[in-house]
């Protein structure tokens, strides 16, 4: 290695450790002031809570109310209803793609139940499945399933057409083009469908438990607003905000094991 | 020489909402065993339709296509085509995969067809490290692995670079003599119809009519090169560009 090219490479790492720091300084920051502010009073300890009590919550919780549990719960939730999303997402995908005649039938009911404002359909899903975590799922289901299908299918569109072409001149039979071709060629709109559907699924298992569940950390909000302790909505909010995270690196990562190859 | 294939009165219109559109009017051709024939014509005039009827994509056409059943054609496209998601060994095996034609003397020619262009060395590379020319000469091993008695090139060099087109021309050009196969080689490029064929069709502007059929005979066989240097090449030169349809906008 030349030493430019060594300077080069420790000019990135130093870039890299420099905004690390950055996000680890601004945690600090965001909780030390949070802290302060309220300690001072110049914040409501009610309304606002503080790092410190959401940690005593955190403990109370555990001890007191099978705080994993409620965690346990709503990421059971999220998980079935992520997976369903997807594996139904993909095949109704795959049939809208083989049949266009059908993909142009089912397209302005598409669009409609994808614009739809799906929470509406809570009090329907209450009475058919019953105030429990099926509930839950089918709501989840509802708002993550139109998204899954429209990102999937709009990728397998996207093929591209010399390929496409090159495969009807080696008379590649049916399955052969979409195992071989359309769906390769999608890897990362999946992926990027994976994305969407996790933010989607979590805000249906949320909207879902707010409306009828007895567990979970949409209920632990709920019934934070209800006692009026304020501690428990922001523990909540805070937990919710790492199950995120910690989902979204997940397929971070499995989009740079599938993908390594696939960048033209 | 025999005859491997004969189009008689070939008319084909294509119908869409905005209307009825002319693709190829009255067209016949001969193709003779061994034989390279170049179509030379403006853009949008139904080169491509053309091969797309003769290889049996488009069946929506009046008049008569005669070839043998058994014929097998094999297309090199503009765009190489290749599937990043494969390896350049993998790339070039891709059309015996899907013809389930895997045999062991089949993998061996692809073998020597990667030596033979100086692709060994790249066999388990993805086609994003290589150069566009190489990756044209994956495609072209890809299409030759079929064994196609008639190979149909649809301007397969426009989209390289000029040096990487005369190398890349230069060798389908070898392995088309070397190995006596049949052609028909869309192109825009005149020099390009000249150098590598035995007869240029020149197209009318669409509907594609035949406006004239320039018998190449140039002696040399061995390289494009070689070929280019023939006294009579400027002749033919002007031949073909005094025939084209040169008055479009
Ligand atoms: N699938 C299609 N439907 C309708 N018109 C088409 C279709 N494909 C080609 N055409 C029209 O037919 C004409 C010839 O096209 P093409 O064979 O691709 O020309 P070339 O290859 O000579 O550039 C063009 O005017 C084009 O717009
Ligand atoms: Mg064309």
């Amino acid at each position: 290695m030349s030493p430019e090219q060594k300077k080069f490479i420790k000019k990135i790492k130093i870039n890299k450790i420099k905004i690390w720091l950055c996000q680890i300084l601004i945690i600090i920051l965001f909780l030390g002031m949070w802290e302060f502010f309220v300690n001072k009073g110049i914040i409501s300890s009610f309304i606002y809570s503080s790092p410190s009590r959401i940690i005593k919550t955190v403990i109370e919780l555990i001890n007191n109310h099978n705080f994993f549990i409620h965690i346990f719960v709503t990421l059971k939730e999220v998980i079935i209803a992520f997976i369903l999303g997807i594996t139904l997402g993909f095949i109704i995908a795959l049939i809208l793609y083989e049949f266009k005649f059908l993909a142009k039938v089912m397209d302005p009911f598409l669009t409609m139940l994808n614009s739809l404002p799906k929470v509406a359909l809570g009090p329907l899903i209450i009475i058919i499945c019953g105030a429990n975590s099926k509930s839950v799922i089918v709501m989840a289901l509802l708002i993550n399933l139109i998204v899954s299908i429209i990102t999937i299918y709009n990728g397998f569109l996207c093929t591209d057409e010399y390929r496409l072409k090159l495969f009807k001149t080696m008379k590649a039979s049916k399955i052969q083009t979409l195992t071989m071709l359309v769906i390769p060629s999608s890897y990362q709109t999946i992926i990027a469908s994976f994305k969407l559907c996790v933010a989607q699924t979590l805000i249906g298992v949320i909207m879902g438990e707010f409306l009828v569940s007895k567990q979970g950390l949409g209920y632990l909000i709920v019934y934070g607003k209800q006692v009026f302790n304020l501690n428990y909505i922001m523990t909540g909010i805070v937990i919710l905000a790492l199950i995120s995270y910690i989902l979204y690196k997940l397929i971070v990562l499995l989009e740079n094991k599938l993908l390594k190859h696939l960048r033209d | 020489m025999n005859k491997l294939l004969e189009i008689k009165n070939l008319t084909k219109n294509y119908h869409t909402i905005e209307g009825e559109c002319e693709a190829i009017k009255d067209f016949n051709l001969e193709v003779k065993n061994g034989e390279i024939i170049s179509l030379v014509g403006p853009s949008g005039c139904g080169k491509s339709t053309l091969l797309s009827i003769i290889s049996g994509l488009d069946k929506e056409y009046t008049g008569i296509i005669n070839k043998d059943s058994k014929i097998k054609m094999a297309y090199m496209l503009q765009s190489d085509a290749l599937l990043p998601w494969l390896t350049i060994y993998e790339n070039a095996l891709l059309g015996l995969k899907i013809k389930h034609n895997m045999t062991k003397e089949n993998i061996e020619y692809v073998d020597y067809l990667l030596d033979f262009y100086n692709l060994k060395d790249f066999k388990n590379n993805y086609p994003k490290s290589l150069s566009g020319g190489m990756k044209q000469r994956v495609a072209l091993i890809r299409t030759l692995a079929l064994k196609p008695d008639i190979l149909l090139l649809d301007e397969p060099f426009s989209a390289l670079d000029q040096q990487s087109r005369l190398i890349i021309s230069d060798d389908v050009y070898k392995i088309l003599k070397k190995e006596n196969k049949t052609a028909i080689l869309v192109t825009h490029n005149i020099e390009e119809a000249i150098i590598f064929s035995d007869k240029v069709v020149v197209l009318s502007k669409r509907p594609a009519k035949i406006k004239k059929i320039i018998p190449i005979d140039i002696a040399n066989k061995d390289s494009i090169y070689e070929r280019r240097k023939d006294p009579n090449f400027h002749k033919y030169f002007d031949n073909i560009w005094k025939d084209l349809d040169n008055n479009e906008s």
